[in-house]
C-alpha cells in the first residue's frame, strides 16, 4: 500500500513541476500565449478582469468626494474619480498636463474681466446612473456643502476654495460662473482649484435626513450642514459602501461591485455610463496588501496583475520579464528634499548661510544615489518644480543641475568663507560677517556638525543617507542621521523659532515616497512662502515670496518660470532624488495603462490583448 | 473557594485598570500625536488644531483618561481614524482570523511535538534523538520569515500547491472555505513552536522515566508502553499545559510576521499599523483585548491549580 502511494505522490509533484516550469517558459499570458512587451497597441479583447495591488498598508476608507483631513489619500480620491467624473482633472497629453481629457466632465474654463471671473463649462451628455442628466446644480451643491462645513474638508486651507469664490452663478444646466475675490493666474486657478470641484447627485442625496424629502436643502447654511453631517455618517460605515443605496447612484465609468471591510475594493462596469470612456475590462480588483513583502510575494507567484516590486529588486528585472510582466516606473508628479531648519537652535546660523547650502548641495551625488541606490528608479530633484516628467512648467534653464556633485567645489566654497579642515573636521577659523568670513552668529572654531532626522523603514532612504553623510564629510562636515519612523520624524520636525522647545532639529527628510505631491500646477506657495503650512524649516525670503505671489496671481505663464529656477539656486532645502511613486509591474497582456504622475489611476482605458498579439 | 475567586478577581481588575493608565501615557508620550501621523505633511495647522478639538487631545490627559473610561464603561471602544471603523468591529474581524490561524497551529504543534518529545526521551541517545535534536535546534533558530519565504518559493512558485496569500475574506466561512491557503502560514508558524514543545517535552518525560512511580509500576510488571501513555505522558503535560497557559497572550496578539507574509491582516498587524500610525482608538482596543487575555489565561490556571492542588486554596 505504502510502496505503491509513493509513485503516484512523484508523479503528481513531478507533474507540477513540469507545468510551473513550462508556464515560466511560456511567459504566462491570460491565454497561455506569449505576448510582445509593449504598453499600448495589439488587439483588444472586451472584457477580463485585472486584480491591482494598492500600496502596502493601503486600505480604501472614504467614498463621500469631500474627504475630511486624514481621507485624502491618493488611492481614496482615485476610487472616487472612478464613480464620481471629476469636473478637472490632471491628465497627461504628451509632455504636458492639462485639466480636461475625456475623462473630465469641465470643458477649457474662460477666464474674463480681468481674471476675476471663471465661466465653466459641463459638456452635457453625462447622465447619473438613475437616469437625471448630471447638471450645474449638482456643481452648486458640492460648493454649498463644503462653504458650509469647509473645516471638515481635507483640502481646504484659508483664503482658498470656496473663500476665493465671491459669487457662484449657475448660468444654465450646463454652465457656471464663480466671481473671484481677485483676479487670478487663469493656469493656477484652473489647476488647482478647478481641480477640486466635484459634481454630486443633488437629485438623489440633497436630504437632511435618512428616508427624508429631498429637496434644495444645500441653498442654506444650516440645510447643507444637516445634509453634509448624513452623508458623512454614511460615509463612515465603511462596511456598507457596497450595499448602500446611496452610493450606487454614480456618473463614472465604474460602479462598485464589492468593498470589502479588509480594504478590497472591486469595481465593475457601470453600464449606464453615458460618457466617451468606456471600460474594456469588466471587473478590476484593487486588492490590499499588509506589507510589500507580502504583495511581492504574491506577485512573484502570479496572483496580481498589475502591482510593484521594490526598488531594490530591479536588479532581478529580467525575472518578471520571463514570466510574462513588463517593469515601469511610475514617476510621481512630486519632489523630494530635506528640510534645513533655518530656526534651529543648534546650527540655524549655519543653516541660514547660502554658500553652506550650495556647498552641501554640491555634495549630493543625486544622480548616483538614483542609479546605484534606487537603481534608477528615482530621478533628480533640481528644484521646486518637477525636473520628470518634463512639462510646460520646466524652463530650460530648471532642466539642469545648477549644483552638480563636485567635492572640490563645495570645498572651495567652505574655504573662500573661512572654513578650515583640521582632522577631516571644518572649523570655522574667520568668524565676522565680511563677504570672505563664516556669517553672522559661527563662532570661533565652530564645527561644521550637523543632524538629520531621517525617516526609518526602507533599505534605499537608509543607504542614500549613509551615502550623504559619507560624501558630506569629504568637505569636513559631520552629518548625524538619526532614524525614526515617518510620524516621529514629522511630529518632530514641526516649523519652531529659536524659543521654542525642541527646535534643536537641524535638517528632516521624509521623502522615501517622494517629500511632497504637487496638485496640477507646481506652485510652492505650502512650502515655500513665508509662515507657510507645510514650510517646516521657516523659509523667509522677501523675492521668494513674490515670485510665489506672481505664480498666483499674474497672467503671466514666465511667473512660474522665474519662481522655479531662483528657488532652485537659492536652495530652501536640500534637493533630493525623486523616487518613483512605485515600480511597477504589469503583465504584458494588460495594455492602456498610463501612470498619471499625480498617481491617479484610470481603468477604463486598460485592455487585455489576444493571444499572440503583436504590439 | 469563593473568597479565592472573589479576591483574584479584583487583583484581574486591578491589574487591567493599571495597564490601561500605563498604555494610555505611554501612548501620549510619543512625539509627534496622532494629529501629524494621521494627516501627514499636508495638514494644515488649522486641521491639526480642529483634529485635536474633536479627538478630545486638546483636554488635559486626566481629562482624556477619563473620557475614554467613560466611553469603555458605556462598550465605546473609539473610531479607528486610520480604517474608518470602530475599533470594536476591527477586533470583531481581525481576533476570530487570528485566532483561526495561531489556535490551529498551535494545535498542530502539539500534536506533532507530544509524540516526538516522548519519543526522543525513550530513544535517548540514540541516533534518532540526535537527528530530532538536530532539527528540533534547526527549526528554532530559523527566524519565520525566512522559513515562510522558503515555503513560499518552494510551494507557491516552483511547486505551486498552496497559494502565496492566505484567505482575504472578512467572515470566518471565507477563512474555511479558502482553507488551502491557510495551510502555509500555518506550517510556518507552528514549525518554531513544534521545535520549542518537543523540547519541553522531551524533558519533561526524561525527568518522569526517573521517578519512583515509574519504577513502581515497572515492578508491579505493567508493559513499558503502559506506563509511558498512561503515567508517564500525564505527568510530562504538566509543564507542557503550562507553557500553554502563558502562550494565551500570544494566541490574542497575533503573530505580526506570519500575518505580514501571507497578506493575512490579523491582530498583530492591526498593531503594528497603529502603532506606525498613532492610532490610539486601536492601540488601547488591541492592549485591552491582549490584557484581558493575560490576566484571564493567569486567572484560570491559578482556579485550575487550586481546584487541583488543596494546598493552594489554603496558602490563598
Amino acid at each position: 500500500m505504502r510502496s505503491g502511494r509513493t509513485p503516484a505522490r512523484i508523479r503528481v509533484i513531478a507533474a507540477a513541476l513540469a507545468a510551473a516550469l513550462a508556464v515560466v517558459l511560456s511567459g504566462c499570458t491570460r491565454q497561455g500565449g506569449t505576448i510582445h512587451m509593449a504598453p499600448t497597441g495589439g488587439t483588444p479583447v472586451e472584457g477580463g478582469t485585472v486584480t491591482m495591488a494598492l500600496p502596502p498598508a493601503a486600505t480604501p476608507n472614504w467614498i463621500f468626494p469631500i474627504g475630511p483631513p486624514g481621507y485624502s489619500a491618493t488611492y481614496n480620491s482615485s476610487l472616487q474619480e472612478l464613480f464620481f467624473m471629476p469636473v478637472y482633472d490632471a491628465v497627461q497629453q504628451g509632455t504636458d498636463l492639462v485639466p480636461t481629457g475625456a475623462g473630465t466632465l469641465g470643458e477649457k474654463p474662460v477666464y474674463s474681466e480681468g481674471d476675476t471671473t471663471v465661466t465653466v463649462p459641463l459638456r452635457d451628455d453625462i447622465h447619473w446612473s438613475d437616469g437625471t442628466p448630471v447638471t450645474a446644480r449638482d456643481i452648486e451643491f458640492w460648493f454649498n456643502m463644503v462653504r458650509a462645513d469647509k473645516a471638515e474638508w481635507a483640502s481646504y486651507t484659508v483664503g482658498t476654495m470656496p473663500d476665493d469664490v465671491k459669487k457662484f452663478q449657475v448660468v444654465d444646466a450646463h454652465t457656471i460662473r464663480l466671481t473671484l475675490d481677485r483676479a487670478y493666474n487663469p493656469d493656477w486657478f484652473t489647476a488647482n482649484q478647478l481641480t477640486l470641484m466635484r459634481a454630486l447627485p443633488q437629485q438623489a442625496w440633497d436630504a437632511r435626513t435618512d428616508g427624508g424629502k429631498i429637496g434644495d436643502w444645500d441653498r442654506t447654511t444650516a440645510g447643507a450642514r444637516a445634509v453634509f453631517a448624513r452623508l458623512t455618517a454614511h460615509a463612515k460605515n465603511l462596511g456598507s459602501y457596497g450595499t448602500d443605496p446611496l452610493w450606487k447612484t454614480v456618473d463614472g465609468p465604474w460602479r462598485i461591485a464589492q468593498w470589502e471591510d479588509t480594504g478590497q475594493v472591486t469595481v465593475e462596469r457601470n453600464p449606464r455610463y453615458t460618457g466617451s470612456q468606456r471600460p474594456h475590462l469588466d471587473k478590476v480588483v484593487f486588492k490590499p496588501f499588509t506589507t510589500a513583502d507580502s504583495e511581492y510575494n504574491v506577485m512573484r507567484s502570479g496572483g496580481v496583475d498589475y502591482g510593484y516590486i521594490p526598488p531594490s529588486v530591479l536588479a532581478q528585472k529580467s525575472r518578471f520579464e520571463q514570466r510574462g510582466y513588463r517593469i515601469s516606473p511610475w514617476t510621481g508628479w512630486a519632489v523630494s528634499y530635506i528640510v534645513y531648519n533655518f530656526n534651529s537652535t543648534h546650527a540655524g546660523p549655519e543653516m541660514r548661510r547660502l554658500y553652506i547650502r550650495q556647498a552641501m548641495q554640491h555634495l549630493v551625488d543625486q544622480k548616483g544615489m538614483s542609479d546605484v541606490v534606487w537603481q534608477g528608479s528615482a530621478k533628480p530633484t533640481l528644484g521646486p518644480v518637477p525636473a520628470f516628467p518634463k512639462t510646460q512648467y520646466l524652463s530650460p534653464g530648471m532642466a539642469h543641475n545648477p549644483y552638480p556633485y563636485d567635492v572640490d567645489a563645495a570645498r572651495a566654497l567652505l574655504a573662500a568663507h573661512g572654513w578650515t579642515q583640521r582632522g577631516g573636521h571644518a572649523v570655522c577659523t574667520r568668524p565676522g560677517t565680511g563677504a570672505d568670513e563664516c556669517g553672522a552668529g559661527i563662532a570661533r572654531d565652530a564645527p561644521l556638525t550637523l543632524t538629520l532626522l531621517s525617516q526609518s523603514g526602507s533599505t534605499e532612504t537608509t543607504n542614500m543617507m549613509q551615502v550623504l553623510k559619507s560624501s558630506l564629510s569629504r568637505a569636513g562636515i559631520d552629518l548625524t542621521v538619526r532614524q525614526q519612523p515617518l510620524n516621529s520624524v514629522l511630529g518632530n520636525s514641526v516649523a519652531c523659532t529659536a524659543k521654542d522647545p525642541g527646535c534643536d532639529w537641524d535638517m528632516s527628510f521624509f521623502g522615501t515616497a517622494g517629500s511632497w505631491y504637487y496638485p496640477l500646477n507646481p506652485s510652492g506657495e505650502e512650502l515655500f512662502s513665508t509662515g507657510a503650512s507645510a514650510n517646516f524649516g521657516n523659509y523667509a525670503d522677501p523675492k521668494a515670496d513674490k515670485l510665489i505671489h506672481a505664480v498666483l496671481y499674474s497672467d503671466n505663464q514666465d511667473a512660474m518660470h522665474a519662481y522655479g529656477e531662483y528657488l532652485a539656486r537659492q536652495l530652501p532645502v536640500m534637493w533630493m532624488p525623486n523616487p518613483a511613486y512605485q515600480v511597477s509591474v504589469i503583465r504584458n497582456d494588460l495594455r492602456g495603462v498610463q501612470q498619471n504622475p499625480t498617481a491617479t489611476f484610470s481603468p477604463q482605458s486598460w485592455y487585455y490583448v489576444k493571444k499572440g498579439a503583436s504590439q | 473557594m469563593t473568597g479565592f475567586l472573589v479576591k483574584r478577581l479584583l487583583q484581574a481588575l486591578v491589574v487591567l485598570f493599571l495597564v490601561t493608565i500605563i498604555v494610555f501615557l505611554l501612548l501620549h508620550s510619543l512625539p509627534g500625536g496622532p494629529a501629524r501621523a494621521i494627516l501627514g505633511p499636508k495638514g494644515t495647522p488649522q486641521q491639526i488644531a480642529h483634529f485635536n478639538d474633536v479627538q478630545g487631545y486638546d483636554n488635559p490627559l486626566p481629562v482624556q483618561y477619563g473620557d475614554y473610561l467613560v466611553r469603555l464603561f458605556h462598550g465605546d471602544l473609539g473610531q479607528s481614524y486610520k480604517l474608518n471603523e470602530p475599533v470594536s468591529s476591527l477586533l470583531g474581524q481581525r481576533l476570530p482570523k487570528t485566532l483561526i490561524l495561531t489556535v490551529l497551529s498551535t494545535a498542530v504543534a502539539v500534536v506533532v511535538a507530544v509524540p516526538l518529545g516522548l519519543l526522543q526521551a525513550v530513544r535517548r541517545g540514540k541516533p534518532a534523538d540526535y537527528a530530532l535534536t538536530a532539527l528540533a535546534f534547526l527549526a528554532y533558530a530559523t527566524p519565520v520569515f525566512f522559513l515562510g519565504l522558503i515555503f513560499i518559493i518552494v510551494f507557491s512558485q516552483a511547486v505551486p500547491i498552496f497559494p502565496a496569500e492566505a484567505p482575504q475574506g472578512t467572515s470566518i466561512g471565507s477563512v474555511f472555505s479558502g482553507f488551502s491557503g491557510m495551510v502555509l502560514p500555518i506550517v510556518t508558524m507552528a514549525f518554531g513552536i513544534i521545535a520549542m514543545f518537543s523540547r519541553y517535552m522531551r524533558s519533561a518525560t526524561l525527568d518522569n522515566l526517573t521517578e519512583e512511580y515509574v519504577r513502581t509500576a515497572t515492578a508491579k510488571g505493567q508493559s513499558s508502553r503502559r506506563i509511558l501513555v498512561r503515567h508517564v505522558l500525564r505527568n510530562a503535560l504538566i509543564p507542557l499545559v503550562t507553557l500553554l497557559g502563558l502562550y494565551l497572550p500570544t494566541l490574542f496578539s497575533g503573530a505580526l510576521v506570519v500575518e505580514s507574509m501571507f497578506n493575512y491582516p490579523g491582530m498583530g498587524l492591526l498593531f503594528w499599523n497603529a502603532a506606525q500610525g498613532s492610532d490610539f482608538p486601536v492601540l488601547l482596543g488591541v492592549t485591552l483585548v491582549v490584557g484581558v487575555a493575560t490576566v484571564v489565561g493567569s486567572l484560570v490556571t491559578d482556579i485550575a491549580y487550586a481546584l487541583l492542588d488543596p494546598r493552594i486554596r489554603s496558602v490563598s
